[in-house]
């Protein structure tokens, strides 16, 4: 239950830049990838509205339309924006970690 | 089936340029989920708030001046409407105060907004007039808020004059399609309140200045009742007419950015303004309760109103007025900012 409270919590941003840092992916794809990755299932409102507003931010950018599909990719912004928010997140949960350790949790 | 046709109804609450660059995208996928099983209702819910949301934030919008000028036209309208609607309501739902004492009626029957403390006030008892109890002090703060509360909607009134003159003039210098009928629309509250006044003039030689006892012995009293009540009539809808009226103006005047630059300052300046309306009709019924508490602690002249009743539904619609206000105000200053990067 808790777990699940904290997931709901969890950066949109981060979850769709992570699932693009493993290869570009269409709108349907990434919500089935965040789903399997973090259990959060995305609406298409939701997805759309992240996909909008990272691509005019230039972290992810549009690829050649397959169909009614269009791909999203990660660009170097996007990537280097990621990392330096992951490795935030990293030292923080490391922290975190470590205070729940010595609670005994 | 009816999923899907459920998501094409959703699609189009999104704005048209979201719709021509992300319509597809978004229908195959909402197609895709529900083929996999996931709830319409979920769906399409999601949907909804995502429009919404792109409809409110503008996230993606593309840089096209036409596109942020009308944004930043109904966020202006929007965000002065709300003071046309509220500042007469409140005014009507406060009423009349007079002065009220256990002792006997009070006379004078009301207070002056300037001054209260000081008036004479007597009680006409059996022992003929003699000094009514001190005025309870928290009167003075229902004094000073009623007396706020004029002035803030004389400023508001002052303040929404000069942003219709600057609408109307805008447009007659815009190059708006089908300017005549857009300049009528922006000119509606002027024709409502001619239409008001004329029904008071035809009104006047109808009422009666003779009587004999009771009765009326010249004029048309039946006369003077039925255009009474088309006067009430004409005036509210007349009101509510007018502002669809000039927020339709708004919306299809394609005026300058330096007319737009004005329009913000008056949105934001009557979300203020609008703000501290709230404040001061809040204190108002506060101070109101207040008295009453006091005055069953000691014998004090209290303020009854006839319409204190009215004073927490006011309190909500306010409120919920001075929130859209705030928020399309806020609105308005960042979309003309970008009006102000497109146009460098």
């Amino acid at each position: 239950m808790a777990s699940k409270r904290l997931g709901r919590t969890q950066d949109a941003t981060i979850l769709v830049l992570t699932s693009l840092s493993s290869g570009p992916k269409h709108g349907y794809a990434i919500i089935k990838d965040i789903e399997a990755m973090s259990g959060v299932s995305f609406g298409p409102g939701t997805l759309y509205g992240v996909l909008a507003r990272l691509e005019e931010e230039g972290l992810i950018e549009t690829m050649a339309a397959e169909g009614p599909r269009r791909p999203y990719r990660i660009t170097a912004t996007g990537a280097t924006a990621l990392r330096q928010r992951l490795e935030a997140n990293v030292a923080i949960a490391q922290i975190g970690l470590k205070r729940l350790g010595a609670f005994g949790a | 089936m009816r999923g899907k046709a459920v998501v094409e109804q959703v699609l189009r609450c999104y704005p048209t340029w979201w719709r021509a660059r992300f319509e597809q995208e978004v229908r195959s996928v909402a197609e895709d989920l529900l083929a996999e099983g996931r709830s319409p209702l979920g769906v399409c819910l999601n949907l909804l708030w995502g429009a919404v949301r792109t409809r409110t934030r503008a996230t993606a919008m593309p840089r096209i001046y036409e596109l942020w000028s009308v944004r930043t036209r109904i966020s202006i309208a929007a965000a002065t409407l709300p003071a046309l609607l509220m500042a007469p309501l409140v005014l009507v739902a406060m009423g009349n105060s007079s002065p009220h004492s256990s002792a006997g009626r009070v006379i004078p029957p009301s207070l002056p907004l300037f001054g209260a403390g000081g008036a004479n006030l007597l009680i006409n008892s059996k022992r003929g007039f003699v000094a009514a109890p001190p005025l309870a002090p928290a009167v003075s703060i229902v004094n000073d808020a009623a007396f706020a509360i004029l002035v803030l909607f004389l400023v508001t009134f002052v303040v929404l004059i000069s942003g219709w003159g600057s609408l109307t003039g805008a447009i007659r210098r815009s190059a708006t399609p089908h300017r005549r009928s857009v300049v009528l629309l922006a000119w509606a509250p002027v024709f409502s309140l001619l239409a008001d006044l004329a029904l008071i003039i035809a009104q006047d030689p109808e009422r009666p200045t003779r009587y004999v006892g009771s009765r009326p012995v010249n004029g048309n009293p039946h006369a003077v009742l039925v255009l009474g009540t088309i006067l009430s009539i004409v005036a509210a809808l007349g009101w509510l007419v007018s502002i669809l009226c000039v927020a339709l103006a708004a919306r299809r005047a394609e005026v300058a950015p330096s007319d737009l630059r004005y329009g913000r300052t008056v949105s934001l300046m009557v979300a203020g303004l609008l703000t501290l309306l709230l404040a001061a009709y809040l204190c108002w019924g506060i101070g109101l309760a207040l008295q009453t508490h006091q005055a069953a602690h000691g014998n004090f002249t209290t303020l009854v109103n006839s319409r204190q009743d009215l004073w927490v539904p006011m309190v909500v619609i306010l409120s919920g007025a001075v929130t859209l206000s705030t928020i399309c105000a806020s609105t308005a200053r960042r979309s003309y900012r970008v009006i102000s990067l497109i146009t460098v």
